[in-house]
């Protein structure tokens, strides 16, 4: 899921102060389970700036909403007949929604609220961890499942640099070696005659170097 | 005369665009390069433009030095992050080169190696800024130089454009000229009316603009770039009078000459001559103007 991370409140205030009707937009997707910015994310922060304006003396309505996706028309259509009531909208969807729900409203700003960071999995409560970087080529067959487009802080796709030690990054002595746990997945799944295969050359047209991607299937198309 | 006393004396400066080689046979290059040696000002050495591979400017730029001609030498934001780019400025400078022009550069789906990952680490502004806090002494993490460089530092403008809006490109202009660039390198210019309106305004910034002349190689080439070069506008009477014109090539390389000569009476501060693989005809041109 895309990972998203709370904008410090100071810079969402910073975006907001000329606005006097706002509405704080979450979305119940993958930022509600990150816990960036669903429902419950709404309410703090619809709480934390009522509080800040209040003690500015500043009259400023803060409205709170939360969409099941802010990445699909069906959805951002509920808006129709509210948006006109805000100056202004901070999105606490991703990057996605925020900018989605600007192309549909085009007159009024929308404001992110959160930082988009990352592809990645919940490990546990609290702590989220990157996994894909969407290269739009995957090569996860051949490297036992592990990504080393999104895991190696080189991006190395041919076995571990020389900085890693002891199944660690030199980055970060704490961050695994991308190509150790490759290298000991192969292991375990007897495998390990894939690594002596050299990868093919990355085309990385199909990551960002082409330009914004798209996805058209003419099955699906309407 | 260096090309930085050229233009602060105010006198008409020609450069002219010499692609280094794709491969490490020079002999093309320099050949081209010594027969126009005197007669430009410098030669503008570009960083593997429409981003096909070949041998870096740097590397060109060197080159051409050696044989005794002021260079200037393209820096692009697409191939290099902010460590690569300030060392290779630092390694220019070392090596006596002395002017520079940032380009943001073309996407490699141009180019002849479609499935390579562009670098944008910095982009084209926070380049020209960067070469500023070099000069001042500086790398971008702040840290202290052993001797600074002091380039004459160039950009590209499309100001007076055809399809451009006058106003955006004067803003990016602006933007480019507040971040340390003083010359500006337009695109291929056929009709000289376009532009000379934006003279005036460049004064006002206290920067030179200097106009691409591009050589026409055929009437089919002038034909295409009108039909399908959105930014390009080729009169119609100057493909007529190809058209009409027994020996092609000589009628393009006298419209060349021509533009030149009517660039420098309208006051503009030069040239840049393009001939995308005809240097080899840059000092015909050179005598007729």
């Amino acid at each position: 899921m895309i990972i998203a991370d709370k904008k410090p409140i100071e810079e969402i205030i910073e975006s907001i102060k000329d606005y006097s009707r706002i509405l704080i937009l979450g979305c119940n997707e993958c930022v509600t389970v990150c816990e960036a910015g669903g429902k419950k994310e709404v309410g703090i922060l619809a709480s934390a700036l009522r509080m800040y304006f209040l003690n500015k003396g500043k009259e400023v309505k803060i409205d709170e909403n939360t969409l099941e996706r802010q990445c699909d028309h069906e959805y951002l259509d509920e808006l129709v007949d509210q948006v006109d009531n805000y100056d202004a909208i901070v999105s606490l969807a991703c990057g996605v929604g925020v900018q989605f729900a600007a192309e549909k409203y085009r007159a009024t700003p929308i404001l992110p609220g959160v930082d988009t960071c990352f592809l990645g999995a919940t490990e546990k409560r609290g702590l989220w961890t990157e996994r894909c970087q969407a290269c739009g080529q995957c090569i996860l067959a051949s490297t036992g499942g592990i990504c080393p487009v999104s895991r190696c802080a080189k991006r190395i796709l041919n076995g571990p640099c020389g900085g890693s030690s002891k199944g660690k990054c030199e980055i970060n002595k704490d961050m695994d070696c991308a190509w150790q746990l490759i290298i000991d997945r192969l292991k375990a799944l007897d495998k390990l005659d894939t690594y002596e295969e050299l990868s093919p050359l990355k085309d990385w047209s199909t990551d960002r170097a082409g330009g914004p991607r798209k996805i058209m299937r003419e099955d699906l198309l309407l | 005369m260096t090309l930085k006393r050229k233009f602060k004396a105010g006198d008409f400066a020609i450069l002219a665009e010499m692609e280094p080689p794709k491969g490490v046979d020079i002999s093309i290059m320099t050949d081209s390069a010594i027969k126009v040696k005197g007669k430009v000002d410098a030669l503008v050495v570009p960083e593997m433009s429409n981003a096909v591979m070949r041998m870096s400017a740097l590397g060109g730029a060197m080159i051409l030095q050696s044989k005794g001609i002021e260079t200037v030498m393209q820096v692009n934001c697409r191939d290099r992050n902010r460590i690569a780019l300030q060392a290779d400025l630092l390694a220019a400078y070392g090596c006596g080169i002395r002017n520079v022009m940032a380009v943001i550069g073309e996407d490699p789906g141009y180019g002849d190696h479609h499935q390579a990952r562009s670098v944008y680490d910095i982009d084209l502004v926070e380049l020209l800024k960067a070469i500023n806090t070099l000069s001042q002494g500086r790398d971008m993490a702040g840290i202290e130089l052993v001797g600074a460089p002091d380039f004459l530092v160039g950009s590209t403008t499309n100001i007076g454009a055809k399809g451009k809006s006058s106003e955006l490109e004067f803003e990016d202009l602006k933007k480019k000229a507040d971040a340390g660039a003083y010359f500006f390198i337009t695109p291929p210019l056929f009709h000289i009316a376009s532009l000379s309106p934006f003279l005036k305004k460049a004064e006002s910034l206290q920067i030179k603009i200097i106009p691409t002349v591009l050589l026409l190689k055929s009437l089919g080439m002038a034909r295409y770039m009108s039909k399908n070069m959105e930014h390009i506008f080729i009169p119609d009477e100057l493909i007529g009078r190809i058209q009409k014109a027994p020996d092609k090539v000589r009628e393009c390389t006298l419209i060349a000459a021509e533009t030149v000569r009517s660039l420098k009476k309208e006051g503009f501060s030069g040239v840049m001559l393009a001939t995308i693989g005809w240097e080899h005809k840059l000092s015909e041109i050179l005598e007729k103007v």
